[in-house]
């Protein structure tokens, strides 16, 4: 064997190394003297293998500086939690399915298995679950993933959801294992395959459904006797022992899947209160301006953007008491008021 | 090369012709999906042919154990790359059409993103998230400790285990 021509970074690297040069870019990120610039060009002059390691830290940095902005992180910041959940569970079940328990796994594919999912305001995640069912978790929403041999069962505990169901690759040896969404106002079956579930909690807790495609049966838990069905394009909302007439559905209703909140002629107040669920802190409308009107698209990833360009379209100004506590009041100019 | 790399290739034959139709049946089942599994049972003996060339023998005495496990393995990269690419997708989608990129571009940035992944896959979800913060937002050290909670110094050591975790992932 000859030497490895330097440039070759096929090689594994020393994890210690990799950890120096880590430590030097952390040190000169921010408010680095002088003096530490020239002691890691010290450094990386030591060795081949620290020059070789700090190159490939500036390919990481690289890497990163392809991705746009608006992508990187709706990308690379989704939860990769429920993967590794998923990672525990088919590994169980290889643990099972290797071996003795070969037989006994293959005449029950589906463990049963529970996972909690949660997201923290402001943030929204794409989760697929084991049968290909595509689950979009909006801002502060916690739901329970029950699945077992019988039905496939989500409870969805807080926040707001969009379900695409998946076709269950159960297969057809076995029974059709029903996809049922329960909230604690009762239970929507799916019908069909994509449809939004909305839980309101506070003085009138109440489930919101709206089913873009197909249809879902709904049954309140404490009126049973109540269940209908909503279809394509219809939302209702519900509580345990009411079912109203559904209405038509907002096509815009999944638009926070994308980041979006569209607004049509919404009042100021439902329209703040919308963007609070979104941020964390106090925010809050004077009722004085209660009753304006808002129109647009807004990109929910930055409230604070949004609220920063309120006044250029209302006559309102927000205030920051605190970085986490906001009102938006009429202007301080005294010639409004 | 040598003969001693001979030997686990005819092993990986054997191991192929005996267990293919198997995995591939085992993947079906956990895919609900005969040309995905078709694909990833060609990966899963790939992966252990080239990782037996690198003399990573594995035990096969339990051989359906040990292809469930690099199956498996195979299978969360499938996943991860589905929840990528759709979450992709959507943040394409929200994107003004006049700012959206070109086509080739967004090629190479999916792909860019799929190794940005692969790379941070095994940390923690807050290390991953401050190394996030830190890359793609420009936040510094000082606000990403705001946002996720925890102190500069924290954040620092986040920062620097991302960077370390890349730097010997890369290659």
């Amino acid at each position: 064997m000859s030497a490895v021509p330097s440039f070759d970074d096929s090689r594994p690297l020393d994890r210690a190394i990799a950890r120096a040069a880590a430590e030097w870019l952390v040190r000169l990120h921010e408010d680095a003297a002088a003096e530490e610039f020239v002691a890691c060009e010290q450094w990386r002059a030591q060795h081949p293998e620290h020059e070789r390691a700090w190159q490939r830290a500036q390919r990481v940095n690289q890497m990163f500086s392809v991705v746009p902005r608006q992508m990187g992180l709706p990308a690379l910041g989704r939860s990769t939690r429920v993967d590794r959940r998923n990672a525990l569970k088919i590994l169980t079940v290889m643990v099972v399915g290797g071996g003795a328990g070969y037989l006994a796994f293959r005449e029950k594919p589906w463990q049963e298995w529970a996972v909690d999912e949660r997201t923290a305001i402001g943030a929204r995640r794409a989760v697929v679950l084991a049968d290909g069912t595509q689950l979009d978790l909006n801002t502060d929403t916690a739901i329970k993933v029950e699945f077992s041999g019988s039905e496939r069962r989500l409870i969805l505990r807080r926040g707001e959801i969009l379900v695409r169901t998946g076709a269950d690759p159960h297969g057809a040896s076995s029974v059709y294992r029903p996809f049922i969404v329960e909230t604690p106002q009762g239970l929507i079956r799916a019908l069909g395959t994509r449809f939004m579930v909305r839980q309101e909690n506070g003085g009138d807790p109440a489930t919101q459904v709206a089913v873009l495609e197909h249809a879902v049966e709904i049954v309140p838990s404490a009126a049973p006797q109540h269940k209908r069905i909503i279809n394509a394009g219809q939302q209702v909302r519900f509580t345990a022992t009411r079912l109203g007439e559904p209405g038509p559905a907002s096509s815009h209703v999944a638009d926070w899947s994308r980041g979006i909140l569209f607004a049509n002629q919404m009042r100021l107040d439902e329209f703040i209160a919308e963007l609070s669920r979104y941020r964390v802190g106090v925010l809050r409308c004077d009722p004085a301006i209660a009753h304006l009107r808002i129109t647009g698209a807004f990109q929910l990833d930055n409230v604070d953007n949004i609220l920063a360009v309120l006044p250029e379209t209302l006559p309102v100004q927000a205030i920051y008491r605190t970085r986490y506590w906001v009102s938006i009041v009429p202007p301080a100019d005294p010639a409004s008021g | 090369m040598s003969t001693a790399e001979f030997a686990p290739q005819q092993e990986v034959h054997r191991l192929y012709c005996e267990h293919h139709g198997w995995l591939q049946g085992w993947l079906r089942k956990k895919m609900g999906n005969a040309s995905d599994a078709s694909d990833l049972t060609q990966d899963t003996f790939l992966r252990i042919l080239t990782a037996r060339d690198k003399g990573q023998a594995a035990e096969l005495r339990e051989p359906r154990a040990y292809l469930t496990t690099v199956a498996g393995r195979i299978l969360l990269n499938h996943y991860r790359r589905l929840s990528l690419e759709r979450a992709y997708l959507d943040a394409l989608a929200a994107i003004p059409e006049a700012q959206s990129p070109s086509a080739e571009d967004c090629i190479i940035i999916l792909e860019t993103l799929h190794q940005i992944d692969a790379m941070l896959d095994r940390l923690p979800p807050k290390v991953r998230m401050g190394f996030l913060l830190a890359q793609l937002e420009g936040l510094t050290y000082a606000e990403i400790a705001v946002r996720l909670q925890v102190d500069v110094r924290t954040v620092k050591r986040y920062v620097a285990a991302a960077y370390e975790e890349c730097i010997v992932l890369m290659s």
